[in-house]
């Protein structure tokens, strides 16, 4: 047997959860519960719930690895106990689930115990976000009750004070189709997380909720979120009156954002007059692209990166000699270059022009300091 | 079947003992059953120690229940007692012994319930087949194996601290688990009361054998009917055992333990004692081999299970 090695009927199970999850589920620590520690049978997932993340230890038994694995949820969940047994009056169809009939060969079988554990999940912790003695959250979990895929939390704790967490996720489109070429993996969406504190009765008005808009991290090389501001929350508003304000403005600044790629990529296709072909752009969101350029005998790359502003913003550039390396054999680079002559109104072949101007001088400096760094080493 | 707390879980140093041993030898995880009694205490302080303090140590005799673990059996997998969903092996229905609940152990995880763990014990705690009486209780009060005991390890391997456990009573009517303290029982003059309700679990088994010898006036019962030749058949198959063991050495002659012929006798007594110790050493080495013989099956088997795993 290998020294620390999953068994390979786990690890396929393991492996096909990872690469076919619809929503990214991570190994936090894997482990053996064997007296000789050389199979790893035990792991954690990370998994996302309501913009944060659970841990659940699936427990399996190297011994056995024909039989089913087992989970221990986290420690605020002690309460949560999925698949009760409904004893001697309940007949085995009731009680059927993932794991009553449990084939270890079937790599799918793992991802869907997660998933059904998930869904149930969910579900409990909308049944306790429901129990809450709250009206204003009552009220809230009634009005937005028609909305799709909300997934809420309660969390509490004896050092912690009562808060429902609620996840809406925002814009029923997926932003994936309006861009040509996209290559996400997972559908990118934007929740907006709503923090309701847990009222006490008697006590003051009910203050307004902490609000945050958070994205699925691909979504960066679109549109970024911390640059959107939220709409103030008005006194004795409810969700379901902000919601539909704030999705009418981040739907026409998704659109600005998806028009903004076909002006980033004019400006790049406006480069090669100049540059050449590029060695590598990025054709889907054209936010970098790289060039080799020379001049005499000095050959270097261009690095332009642009950024979501642009043109308002110029692209910031940075040089890489193709001659001059470190003392760790890493390639020379220059410093972030962005002080050089720009206006968002020109044409994108006179910005094209007017970079190329600029680099002619600058890539003299950069080789003066390119054979300073080379003199320094010797 | 009842649903009242139990004050506490006792359970004998030996077995825990065992219970941790067998827990830390095993390969993997394990499991198992737990057998025992659930009493109702009658606050039993009687001691013959002097120094104990005041016998009014008062909690309220009426509601006071002490579950003891006698014993368990115990697998390394889970798989022989419980489905992987957490429902109940029907062959468990006919056990012989009061199971009071099960334990489970497993290396490096956490102090808290599984999935499976909580399943399996709403289940046996749920199955009215399992429900058994509480011992000395006026009323006639039943409970239903209700006890989970977990045992795990700490996630480093340390020198000192090598276990933890936790025991928990399942209350149908809350759907929760209630943590319950362990209480080792050991010798001293606080466990007197537990040494007072001792029973054995495993008693001697009845043989229905008539003192020959001494009493004269048995009768030869000719067959009247079936029934009694076939008490007859088993009686004289039970005194063929008795003999066998007894070699001869028959009741009657334990008159000659006393007068002349003592001195004699002795000898011959302790002749006996010394084939017996003979013959106890023999069965010992018979199991010594049979537990080989039955590890060295198990070692197979976990070679057959690695196979089909696609492990070697």
């Amino acid at each position: 047997m290998a020294v620390d090695s999953i068994p390979p009927l786990i690890g396929t199970q393991l492996n096909y959860l990872l690469s076919h999850s619809p929503s990214a589920i991570k190994v936090e620590q894997i482990w053996s519960g064997s007296k000789k520690p050389s199979l790893l049978d035990r792991f954690t997932l990370v998994i996302p719930f309501c913009l944060d993340y659970i841990k659940w230890d699936v427990i399996y038994n190297a011994m056995y690895p024909l039989a089913a694995p087992d989970i221990i949820f986290g420690p605020e969940d002690v309460s949560f106990r999925p698949f009760p047994m409904l004893g001697e009056q309940g007949d085995s169809k009731s009680a059927k689930n993932s794991l009553s009939d449990w084939n270890p060969k079937d790599p799918t079988r793992l991802l869907s115990l997660i998933l059904e554990l998930r869904e149930l999940y969910m579900a409990y912790q909308r049944k306790r976000v429901g129990d809450v003695d709250d009206d204003r959250l009552k009220f809230e979990i009634s009005t937005i009750f028609s909305r799709e895929g909300i997934e809420m939390h309660m969390s509490s704790g004896v050092d912690k004070t009562e808060e429902v967490k609620f996840a809406v996720p925002l814009l029923d489109m997926d932003i994936s189709k309006m861009i040509i070429g996209c290559s996400w993996r997972h559908q990118q969406k934007i929740y907006l997380q709503v923090i309701f504190p847990v009222g006490r009765k008697y006590s003051a008005p009910p203050s307004a909720p902490r609000l945050k808009l958070v994205s699925s991290p691909d979504l960066k090389a679109l549109f970024s979120i911390e640059d959107f501001r939220l709409p103030p929350w008005l006194d004795g508003m409810c969700m379901a009156e902000y919601l539909p304000s704030l999705e009418e403005m981040l739907e026409s600044q998704i659109r600005d954002a998806v028009s903004s790629i076909e002006v980033r990529r004019k400006f790049i296709m406006a480069l090669p007059p100049h540059f050449g072909r590029p060695v590598e752009a990025d054709p889907v969101f054209c936010r970098k692209a790289t060039f080799l350029a020379a001049s005499g005998v000095f050959i270097f790359l261009v690095h332009f990166s642009l950024p979501l502003q642009f043109p308002k913003q110029r692209p910031v550039l940075m040089l890489q000699s193709s001659q001059h390396f470190s003392s760790h054999g890493a390639p020379i680079k220059s410093s972030l270059l962005n002080e050089y002559p720009w206006s968002p109104r020109w044409e994108a072949s006179e910005m094209a022009e007017r970079i190329f101007n600029f680099l002619v001088e600058e890539c003299l400096s950069f080789k003066k300091y390119c054979n300073e760094n080379i003199v320094q080493q010797r | 079947m009842d649903d009242i707390p139990i004050q506490k879980i006792q359970i004998s140093g030996p077995t825990l003992a065992s219970l941790l041993q067998r827990f830390s030898s095993s390969p993997g995880d394990l499991q198992g059953l737990l057998f025992g009694h659930i009493t109702h205490s009658t606050s039993s302080t009687l001691s013959d120690d002097t120094t104990t303090t005041t016998p009014s140590t008062s909690t309220n005799p009426s509601s006071t229940l002490i579950a003891t673990i006698t014993s368990f059996i115990s697998t390394p997998s889970s798989s022989s007692f419980f489905f992987p969903s957490g429902n109940l092996n029907p062959s468990l229905h006919d056990l012989s012994s009061t199971l009071i609940g099960w334990f489970s152990g497993r290396r490096r995880t956490p102090l808290r319930l599984s999935l499976r763990e909580s399943s399996i014990t709403s289940s046996l705690s749920s199955n009215i087949q399992f429900s058994f009486p509480v011992q000395n209780s006026s009323q006639t009060l039943t409970l239903s194996p209700c006890l989970f005991l977990l045992l795990t390890t700490p996630f480093q391997d340390q020198v000192i601290h090598t276990h933890e456990y936790k025991a928990f009573q399942f209350r149908i009517s809350t759907d929760s688990f209630e943590p319950k303290t362990l209480d080792v029982v050991n010798i001293g003059p606080a466990f007197g009361g537990h040494y007072g309700n001792f029973s054995p679990n495993s008693p001697f088994p009845m043989m229905a054998c008539e003192v020959r010898g001494l009493n004269a006036m048995v009768e030869d019962g000719r067959g009247e009917n079936d029934e009694n030749l076939r008490r007859m058949k088993s009686f004289s198959k039970d005194q063929k055992e008795l003999d066998l063991v007894a070699e001869g050495f028959e009741i009657g002659r334990l008159s000659q333990l006393m007068g002349p012929e003592a001195s004699n006798y002795m000898a011959e007594l302790e002749d006996l004692y010394n084939k017996m110790l003979a013959k106890l050493d023999g069965l010992a080495r018979l199991v010594e081999k049979s537990s080989a013989r039955v590890v060295e099956q198990e070692n197979h088997n976990m070679k057959l299970r690695c196979k089909v795993a696609g492990l070697e």
